[in-house]
């Protein structure tokens, strides 16, 4: 062997053999793609793809995490005081004052009633806004048919109306006939109790609001129009929570026991306006949800 | 074990019906039913809430004249169910709704036909 074959086959072992020995190029027939972004068919089946194995797994994932939070909670819960005992932490001087300062203070005699319309009567006026505002979301959300112009939907709301008038239910006119004064006049003592009994604004407005509903149900949207009209109705909602929100007003302008005045005392304090304005719009939002969803509107 | 489950009982009811309504509000395919799961839930709070102002046999929160605090039950707890129920009934009232709203404009309110629905108007 010469020295040049050293460097020869040096070379040859560096550079490679141009032809390997038991494999075969070959040459591409098609030419290379030129994006690798997927087309929008496989897009769709690859997507299709991830949604189905995502359901698949979404009710075992499901319940491992229903079953993880039961237990966390169970374990807390089993941590806590006993039921009914009279030292339990949650019943702190807070409660005490209550019971022992409410007849005093705010002129009623149920402890419940007292805090709610009284002690903590910034928290029930949110209340009354949350249902103000519930019904007039669903009004907004149930108005109209899609794509029904207006005198369709008068159309359409008269020949319910008449419909109504031609086959009226007989039995449940009878049975409403019957019900709905001692109705009526159970909601007024409810709300106007509530200081003394238990009752109050919430439940005084819901059982009024029951019984708007048995009315319109047994003689028809028509007739309950005729002295409840949709002036009406925005009329009093409008005005119990303007009047709650006075009320309150006044209490940020003059302090928390501001309004002590005489005749303030003798009515009782506060409690007897707030607990009928707090009854009007429950009674309101009660019906009103009644008649949107029967009807389209009130 | 069972003694403190026996004694705190409705808090564990409790906590069992808010499994049982958040599992029926994933898992249902009906949206009428997810908002009964959701109102099961409202209902375990407030079960768990009311149970929380009781005291061994005090009478109901309604003071008659000049008697003692200790005679009655705990009135705070009362006045936090009542606000949670105004939120559930505001609540339920826009889903049903919304479902209404849903139900006008896509024809259905099962949760696959209407998603199969949805998708073929985006095609």
């Amino acid at each position: 062997m010469s020295e040049g074959t050293w460097r020869e086959r040096l070379r040859v072992w560096v550079d490679g053999e141009r032809e390997p020995r038991d494999r075969t190029l070959f040459v591409m027939e098609s030419p290379q793609r030129t994006s690798s972004l997927p087309t929008p068919e496989e897009h769709e089946v690859r997507e299709r793809h991830r949604l189905r194995k995502f359901l698949n797994w979404y009710p075992a994932a499901a319940v491992i995490i229903c079953a993880a939070l039961v237990a966390v909670l169970l374990a807390a819960v089993v941590r806590m005081p006993a039921f009914g005992e009279a030292d339990n932490p949650i019943n702190n001087e807070v409660s005490r004052h209550y019971l022992a300062r409410t007849e005093e203070e705010t002129g009623a005699s149920n402890a419940v009633t007292g805090m709610i319309l009284s002690y903590r009567g910034f928290d029930t006026l949110g209340e009354s806004c949350v249902l103000f505002l519930a019904v007039a979301s669903v009004t907004l959300l149930l108005r109209r048919e899609d794509g029904e112009p207006e005198d369709a939907a008068q159309r359409r709301l008269r020949r319910e109306d008449a419909l109504q008038r031609e086959h009226p239910d007989v039995i449940l006119q009878q049975s409403a006939r019957l019900l709905i004064p001692f109705i009526l006049l159970f909601a007024l003592y409810v709300l106007l109790n509530g200081e003394s009994s238990p009752g109050g604004g919430f439940s005084g407005g819901t059982v009024l609001g029951g019984g708007l509903i048995l009315y319109a149900a047994a003689f028809g949207f028509e007739r309950l129009g005729r002295f409840f009209s949709r002036r009406a109705y925005s009329a009093v909602r409008t005005f119990g929570l303007l009047l709650y929100t006075f009320l309150y007003g006044c209490y940020i302008v003059t302090g928390a026991n501001g309004l002590t005045s005489e005749a303030l005392t003798r009515m009782g304090g506060l409690s007897l306006p707030i607990d009928l304005a707090v009854g009007l719009v429950v009674a309101c939002t009660v019906y009103g949800f009644y008649a949107l969803f029967a009807r389209g509107e009130i | 074990m069972l003694e403190t489950l026996l004694e705190n009982r409705f808090s564990v009811t409790a906590v069992l019906l808010f499994g049982i309504g958040f599992l029926n509000l994933l898992l249902q395919q009906n949206l009428l039913k997810k908002v009964v799961g959701f109102n099961i839930m409202d209902s375990a709070v407030f079960l768990l809430l009311a149970s929380l102002g009781y005291i061994e046999g005090g009478a109901a929160p309604v003071v008659a004249e000049g008697t003692s605090p200790s005679l009655y039950i705990n009135p705070i707890p009362s006045g936090l169910v009542l606000t949670g129920i105004v939120v559930s009934v505001s609540i339920t009232a826009f889903s049903l709704a919304l479902i209404q709203r849903i139900y006008r404009r896509y024809g259905t309110i099962e949760l696959d036909q209407l998603r199969e629905r949805a998708r073929k108007e985006d095609d």
